[in-house]
């Protein structure tokens, strides 16, 4: 028997020409934890996908358990004991948990489904990650949270000895993230072995053996965790070194510029007001379903509101939809990307095109090619956006050049409130500061930057002012230099207990 | 960044491919009934091809429009019944031709804004809000006469006639002339401005377009409207070509429009094609019906033979789909 579970050598991938991977190396022992570390577009998710068998391999080696295989389709590989968990959530919403969690491998009785079974191991399943809920809830009425641990459940079920965790925090409050690493301390403890993809590299300490980091698709390096600082991981995932994760310009705050007061929606909103001045940069900290974006989303017109006022510049608007809002100067980078932010299946182009057309259309509303050209020209080279061209889809790219289009194409208008809501969820470090960057840039030029952001580190280190959310309340506020961790939590969780 | 000058610009657009498939696909077909038909390939009998595909080409461009918001109008058909029946019974009636058309245009315009009210702001399925119009619509046809068709329209009806089908212009008849006027104009529309571009946005992510500040709500009316229009336009073009107002007029043309657009590359799911593919795709509709009509196939099997071409088109479009993108 070799002394590893998973041996990857020499693997190549090719996407219609363009390599995502080249003569990458893996292995993963048992019992240990590996960190599969790198940039977004670095071949991560790719090489997972290889390993369970999501897609094949152009050329390398695998071996399992010392053996070697050839390609394996996803259901091969889950009875070899490959379990993946993948960053999106791959769920059907109009079915239950146990539906969900048994898909493909239902528990059949006399050639009907057994039922009473299926719910029973479920609730063993959820049980271990402490969940106590019905099995048969439809899995699309749970919480995004809930819905990730369910994802995990279906992963633990297949009794797996390798499990891939791709990003399996992303959604989760810190007492679920908790209780996850202590399954993965059981399963450590077990034999299994476990690789685990995140761009949170804070959590990495409490649970990380060994890492691997790869670059643009390429292996950089692999060692054991106690050999690394988290700045020689930053400095070997993007290639160069980052001076400051936070940049952060004082700048001069100017007056207000933007005011809500006593925003309600019936809902998550409840009693809202704040004030955001020109030049100044506020974070919204809070956990999970404290209501910020919700909050966010009732200023922008998206959802109703059912009482309180929204000021610009002094002004009392009346919003009915974001059309209105954006006339008026105000814009929201949404938090999800690809349900909200991006038509994944248009141009680039088309995309940082879509809210600009007024500029760039007669009074016909025929469009001016040059103009638009001009316009989405500068969008991309202001941006350092990386495309092949500018006439392919926007799904072709990358997570963190996603990103970078869904917030490019508000830059071209004169916006004097910009509200960001999770800017830099799920994308790597180096984009992560391109956007820092912007919005200090965007301070500069006097707009009113509003950052609604579930990374404390984060909403901490780029805020000049925070306020605190719970339960749609504002709970805190505070100056950039008087916020710490644990006021800011204790305002997030500062719940009133219901009578 | 680099836009290649040396492809043409049309071609770089995506959906080009497929319309140029399907050019290609009406090509190969008129040689080949040319080849087996002696009676085909004659010069009136092309005249008269392109004659009976104006109908099919305008109501799919009106499909075209719903579809590429990732809709659909089932109603349209019963549109065309609806307003050749109106028009025609008023026009036996004695009631000025012009005002025949206007009011029966009107009517048709109507049933558009219902579905555009039901699908966009009561956020009805499409599928379910169009089902219902259609049948309504139909209803109105067979009542508006008495359940009867009507009798001839009349001899001061003539230059409607001859303007929306029988006249002609350089040898090809008016009908074609009306539908390539509407393509043309419409392929401008969606291609070239604001609108268009809110249109494609629509059908590829309603969310993100919202977002972005589309009216939504508008732009989806709008294309019901538009549909409904084509529909009309259609109605008033069976009239003027029988001469008198059938209550079955338009029966399964709603299919056939999905069926001219989906052959010309436009995605039932919205945000991809161009509508210059229906012009291809009506044109091979048209010409299965007529080319084996003259190898003398009986109708049943040019249904069959149409419906696989439908089917063919689609797969063709689902397998070389995926291959372009996606990156892990």
């Amino acid at each position: 028997m070799s002394d590893y579970l998973v041996e990857m050598k020499q693997i190549n991938k090719a996407f219609s020409g363009v390599k995502a991977l080249e003569d990458v190396d893996f292995n993963l022992k048992p019992g240990e934890v590996m960190a599969l570390l790198g940039e977004n577009g670095a071949g991560k998710s790719t090489l997972m996908k290889i390993l369970s068998g999501v897609i094949n391999r152009d050329s390398g080696t695998v071996k399992v358990f010392g053996k070697e295989v050839g390609d394996l389709n996803t259901k091969e590989a889950q009875k070899m004991g490959i379990s993946i968990i993948h960053q999106e959530l791959n769920m059907c919403p109009d079915l239950t948990i146990a539906e969900n969690i048994f898909l493909g491998n239902e528990i059949v009785n006399k050639g009907l489904i057994d039922r009473n079974e299926m719910n029973q191991k479920t609730r063993e399943f959820l049980g271990r990650l402490g969940l106590e809920i019905d099995p048969e809830i439809l899995v699309g009425d749970l919480s995004v949270s809930v819905q990730q641990l369910v994802e995990i459940a279906k992963a633990l079920s297949f009794d797996a000895k390798v499990v891939i965790m791709d990003e399996p925090t992303s959604a989760l409050t810190s007492a679920e993230i908790e209780r996850l690493f202590n399954i993965i301390q059981d399963m450590k403890d077990n034999g299994c072995g476990v690789v685990y993809i995140s761009h949170r590299l804070e959590e990495l300490a409490h649970i990380t053996d060994r890492v691997t980091i790869l670059r643009d698709g390429k292996f950089v390096i692999e060692g054991e965790f106690s050999d690394f600082t988290l700045d020689r991981i930053i400095t070997n995932m993007v290639g160069r070194e980052i001076t400051e994760q936070f940049p952060r310009d004082p700048g001069v705050r100017q007056d207000i510029i933007f005011s809500v007061k006593n925003l309600s929606n019936g809902k998550r909103v409840k009693d809202v007001s704040f004030d955001l001045y020109a030049g100044e940069v506020l974070g919204i900290a809070g956990l999970m379903g404290a209501g910020r974006t919700e909050t966010t989303r009732c200023i922008f017109g998206v959802e109703h509101l059912e009482s309180g006022d929204i000021y610009l510049e002094g002004k009392k608007l009346s919003i009915n939809g974001p059309s209105d809002a954006i006339a008026e100067g105000i814009v929201l980078i949404p938090e999800d990307r690809k349900k909200d932010g991006l038509a994944t299946e248009l141009s680039i182009n088309d995309n940082l095109a879509l809210p600009n057309l007024d500029l760039v259309s007669n009074k016909f509303g025929v469009i001016n090619q040059n103009k638009e050209k001009n316009l989405v020209d500068s969008a991309i080279k202001n941006f350092n956006v990386k495309l092949a061209s500018k006439a392919d889809n926007a799904s072709s790219l990358s997570g963190g050049n996603q990103q970078k289009i869904v917030i490019g194409k508000w830059l071209s208008r004169e916006s004097k409130v910009i509200i960001f809501d999770e800017p830099t969820r799920g994308i790597d470090v180096g984009s992560k500061v391109e956007i820092y960057n912007l919005i200090n840039e965007l301070k500069k030029q006097g707009v009113g930057v509003l950052v609604v952001s579930s990374e404390m580190p984060e909403v901490m280190g780029i805020s000049d002012r925070i306020i605190v959310m719970c339960d749609g309340k504002v709970t805190g506020e505070y100056l950039h230099d008087e916020a710490t961790e644990d006021k800011i939590m204790a305002d997030a969780t500062a719940f009133e207990i219901k009578k | 960044m680099s836009e290649g000058k040396t492809k043409s610009r049309f071609m770089s657009t995506k959906g080009a491919r497929s319309v140029m498939t399907a050019f290609i696909g009406f090509v190969a077909l008129f040689i080949i009934f040319s080849v087996l038909s002696s009676n085909f390939r004659t010069p009136a009998n092309v005249q008269n091809l392109l004659r009976q595909i104006a109908p099919i080409l305008i109501i799919g461009l009106g499909q075209g429009f719903v579809l590429l918001t990732g809709n659909i109008d089932l109603s349209i058909g019963s549109v065309v019944g609806m307003v050749c029946m109106t028009a025609g019974t008023l026009m036996t009636k004695g009631t000025n031709p012009l005002l025949a058309i206007l009011l029966a245009l009107s009517m048709g315009l109507l049933v558009g804004v219902l579905n555009g009210i039901l699908v966009a702001k009561f956020k009805l399925p499409a599928f379910i809000g169009t089902l219902g119009t259609m049948t309504l619509a139909r209803g109105i046809a067979q009542l508006v006469n008495n359940n009867r068709n009507t009798d001839f329209i009349g001899t001061e009806a003539q230059w409607f006639r001859d303007s929306f089908y029988y006249g002609d212009i350089l040898k090809v008849y008016n009908a074609f002339w009306i539908g390539l006027i509407l393509l043309t104009v419409f392929y401008f529309i969606l291609s070239k401005t604001k609108y268009g571009r809110h249109v494609y946005a629509v059908g590829s992510n309603i969310n993100a377009a919202r977002l972005s500040g589309v009216k939504t709500d508008n732009i989806i009316l709008s294309t019901y409207v538009v549909s409904s229009f084509c529909a009309s336009m259609t109605g008033l073009m069976l009239l003027a070509s029988a001469g008198m107002g059938t209550m079955d007029a338009g029966g399964s043309y709603e299919m056939y429009a999905v069926a001219a657009c989906v052959i010309g590359g436009i995605s039932t799911l919205g945000g991809s094609g161009i509508l210059l593919g229906v012009l291809p795709g009506a044109a091979i509709w048209g010409i299965l019906q007529n080319g084996l009509h003259f190898v003398g196939a009986p109708v049943a099997l040019r249904n069959i033979v149409i419906g696989i071409i439908v089917i063919l088109a689609v797969l063709l479009d689902i397998v070389r789909g995926p291959a372009l993108s996606k990156k892990g």
